[in-house]
């Protein structure tokens, strides 16, 4: 072949690939804002008078909230490069304490919050410890890191629901509704959202965060400390599983020793569907937020359809690979 | 096929199905006859004899660029000349692909040795190679005994059933001639096969070259240490610029002689004699800074104001020193003075905080977060002035827009936007973005590695602007450069490295291409003995 007619072909080859990456990427930026469109209509035409109403809209955001909050302290982990898997069991950890430590030690409540929630980021500067010094994998680090925690979850409480004797002003926490009538849970969520949103893209550590694990040595070499700003990224993920946590415990009265757990898979799905909204398989907060939206959206309108439980759990594995899989699709295509 | 290139092609052998007898004894294993071959613009190869003998050890020598990859790659049937014959057995072939040129008694071991890290010796040694089989399984009873074979003449001294990953190079070294034997090689082609060994393991290799040439296979030994190839080959051959400048025997070979065919002219050697006044304190100096065999008791002092290059061969060391004194890797002796005072970079995020400023030679993967936009990377490496107020880690991303505005300005950076992301932009631009980032950091001493590596001539130019500015504003820069076109116009002073040390000095108008090749090769003591 002469190296004319090589360039031709590989000229004609851009091009039309170049327009397939195109709708590609289209497709990852806006396919999931979509998709959650498309889900509105059907269930709004399938239950009319159920699911397109404001109390409905509430009820959704509500079940959405704690699932955003610890979502979106994964997503930080995310963004700096690393896996958190210990986020379920920490959030399970910290309702289990919060309450042990009102019902059991007589802790104030106040006081029992501000502790549960330093735990919750010593836990995770654990998991940056051995992730970045005895590096560690972090999907193994905070896999065992998660069930040591599980351990000492059941050593403190004993496996027993910590139910009786919590404090009214613990449970009004989740309960009220401080603001304008509107669940205090749904306030919190997007408190913590903006906060962690002016953290990543408004200060020096969330530039560092996003400079890690966009390119760790550059970042090393540009002069950032790349294992403190792992450490600290952890340590944002743990505060965050620690916030739903107590959310939690406030919302069912009770610290339960597995009851977070499921917030794992949940926010897996709901940072992977984000990270294929409005960017090319890039993690952000806000991607985050729309992408547990997505889920809470799917498990409310299955439920007012009356769907059998089972298809709950069909759909929300079905979601986590769609949104793993569009997410790996749109950074594919994103590569020049 | 279309004949593409538009310069002469000698004649000779093109249509040349006999085999040239030659003068008396055997026929060449391989004959090459005007073998021509042009990437782009570039004319790589114009038109190059070779004659390799069997049993016999030919040195291939030339600076980087004189087409003797290039030369291998057509051997090895990853490309396809543009002009020109091959031989093998006085029988004309046609390369298609390195399972051909295998099967046709040619080998090539390159530099990366292409093992499987993961699989062990033997594995690697057959690998791709029909084995006996039964029931689909593979019988690995005769493939053992075939390596067993070929391991003892090698006399290898290494387990041969784990992964060669756990091996030194030496002995991955061994395992690809073994590769080369398990297919019966008639010829071996090994590509700088010294570079990464210790004198000891060289040694050792050669006595195993040694052997296999006394028993008929021929070996092309490719190097830029020309006292190996003294030492080893029955002949040489010289490229220079993609043609043939020297072709000796034994008899005909020195040092000198191979040194005035790779530079292209007898240089005058360099002396420094007179040094000329260097401008400005030193901000930087080395004292005899080491680590392993890489880097050998290095001085060096770099004045303020000045651009200091470091030239030599790849694997000279000019990198690894870089990351010596930007921190990223531990010197095991020596010191370097900071202004005059001791100091011991703890890490990069250290050489930083002082002011020391590192391009990366790998711009990609070690100097951008490519699908951030311009304005972050220009402002990752200064973040804190920034802030709204000094106190509170928020930022302004207005003052960040209006700094990497400016420093795009400054550097002629072209871009839509500093919000696009860099991914976008071209190579020359990317390195702008790059060497942006250090201007918000007022650095006192940049070192640059291979500045204008893959950017057009234009950009480089800028690049080179813009680095002259840099110490015209009173920064120290070193600049490293594997292209010795690159350096004579930049910089005021020139050190070349060849083996982890400094070989010599070249100031002001010393600085030329030659003087620079003529140190590389020479190792320093061949230019004191010429002069």
């Amino acid at each position: 072949m002469t190296n004319a007619q090589e360039s031709v072909s590989v000229q004609g080859g851009r091009a039309s690939g170049d327009r397939r990456r195109r709708a590609f990427a289209f497709v990852g930026r806006y396919g999931t804002l979509l998709g959650m469109v498309l889900m509105i209509a059907i269930f709004s035409v399938a239950a009319p008078d159920a699911f397109p109403t404001l109390s409905n809209g509430i009820n959704i955001l509500n079940q959405a909230s704690l699932t955003a909050i610890i979502a979106g302290g994964l997503t930080v982990a995310l963004i700096v490069g690393e896996m958190d898997l210990s986020i379920g069991y920490v959030a399970s950890f910290s309702g289990v304490l919060v309450t042990g430590f009102m019902v059991d030690q007589g802790v104030p409540w106040p006081l029992a919050i501000l502790a549960v929630l330093l735990i919750g980021a010593s836990i995770g500067a654990v998991s940056g410890l051995v992730i970045t010094k005895l590096r560690v994998n972090s999907v193994i680090a905070t896999l065992g890191v998660g069930t040591v925690v599980v351990g000492i979850n059941y050593a403190y409480a004993g496996g027993v629901p910590v139910a009786s004797g919590v404090p009214k002003a613990f449970l009004d926490i989740a309960l009220g509704r401080w603001v304008a009538g509107i669940p205090n849970n749904i306030i919190f969520m997007f408190v913590t959202l903006a906060l962690l949103w002016v953290l990543i893209n408004r200060t020096d550590l969330g530039q560092r965060i996003q400079a890690v694990g966009g390119n760790r040595e550059a970042a090393r070499l540009s002069g950032i400390r790349v294992d403190r700003i792992k450490i600290l990224a952890l340590v944002v993920t743990g505060i965050a599983s620690a916030i739903t946590g107590i959310l939690l415990a406030s919302l069912i009265g009770s610290g339960t020793t597995s009851a977070a757990d499921g917030y794992l898979l949940m926010s897996f799905a709901g940072c992977f569907l984000g990270s294929a909204t409005l960017r090319d398989g890039e993690f952000h907060i806000v991607g985050t937020f729309i992408g547990v939206l997505i889920v809470a959206i799917g498990f409310n309108g299955l439920a007012i359809l009356g769907a059998p439980t089972f298809w709950q759990y069909v759909f929300q594995g079905a979601i986590l690979i769609l949104a793993v899989g569009l997410s790996t699709v749109a950074r594919r295509f994103a590569k020049t | 096929m279309i004949d593409s290139v538009s310069g002469p092609i000698p004649t000779v052998g093109r249509n040349g199905a006999t085999p040239e007898p030659g003068g008396g004894r055997a026929a060449p294993l391989l004959q090459v006859r005007g073998l021509a071959k042009h990437f782009g613009g570039v004319q790589a190869l114009k038109g190059v004899d070779l004659d390799i003998l069997a049993g016999e050890v030919h040195g291939l020598v030339g600076a980087n660029g004189a087409g003797k990859s290039t030369l291998i790659r057509l051997l090895a049937g990853l490309y396809r000349p543009d002009a020109g014959s091959i031989v093998v057995d006085g029988e004309p072939v046609t390369i298609v692909d390195p399972a051909h040129a295998s099967g046709i008694g040619l080998n090539f071991i390159h530099q990366e040795l292409n093992l499987v890290p993961k699989f062990n010796a033997i594995e690697n040694m057959t690998l791709g190679l029909p084995k006996a089989s039964r029931l689909g399984l593979i019988t690995w009873g005769p493939v053992r005994r075939q390596v067993d074979e070929v391991a003892r003449r090698l006399g290898a001294d290494f387990p041969l059933d784990i992964p060669v990953e756990h091996l030194s190079v030496a002995n991955q070294w061994v395992i690809s001639i073994g590769r080369a034997l398990v297919r019966r090689a008639r010829l071996i082609a090994m590509d700088e096969p010294t570079a990464s060994l210790s004198a000891e393991e060289a040694g050792r290799l050669f006595q195993i070259i040694r052997e296999l040439s006394s028993d008929g296979i021929a070996i092309l030994y490719v190097s830029h240490r020309l006292d190996e190839i003294m030492d080893l080959c029955d002949r040489v051959t010289v490229f220079k610029d993609g043609v043939r400048v020297l072709h000796a025997d034994r008899a005909a070979m020195t040092k000198g002689g191979l040194v005035r065919a790779i530079v292209g002219s007898d240089v005058a050697a360099a002396s420094s004699a007179g040094a000329p006044d260097q401008g400005g304190p030193v901000v930087l100096e080395t004292r005899h800074l080491g680590r392993g065999s890489v880097v050998r008791e290095v001085s060096l002092q770099l004045h303020a104001g000045e651009v200091l290059g470091l030239a030599g061969l790849v694997g000279a060391g000019r990198s690894e020193l870089a990351r010596l004194i930007f921190g990223a890797d531990r010197a095991d002796t020596g010191t370097i003075l900071l202004e005059g005072t001791p100091w011991r970079p703890a890490g990069p995020h250290d050489a930083f905080a002082r002011g020391i400023g590192f391009i990366p030679e790998e711009r990609r993967s070690q100097g951008l977060i490519l699908q951030k936009d311009v304005s972050f990377n220009i402002n990752l490496a200064d973040l804190q002035p920034l802030r709204y107020a000094a106190p509170i880690p928020l930022i302004s991303l207005s003052r960040a827009a209006r700094r990497a505005e400016r420093i795009a300005q400054q550097l002629g950076i072209k871009a839509p936007r500093v919000t696009t992301p860099v991914i976008e932009l071209s190579g020359g631009n990317q390195q702008k973005v790059v060497i942006g980032k250090w201007l918000t950091r007022h650095p006192r001493v940049l070192i640059l590695d291979e500045p204008s590596r893959g950017v057009d001539v234009g950009a480089r130019a800028e690049i080179h602007r813009s680095i002259k500015e840099l110490a015209a504003g009173g920064v120290g820069a070193i600049v490293i450069s594997s292209e010795v076109e690159e350096l004579p116009g930049l910089c005021d002073r020139v050190l070349v490295m060849v083996e982890g040390r400094v070989a010599g000095e070249l100031t002001g108008r010393e600085i030329t291409k030659e003087a620079i090749l003529q140190l590389s090769y020479a190792h320093g003591q061949g230019a004191r003995t010429e002069s």
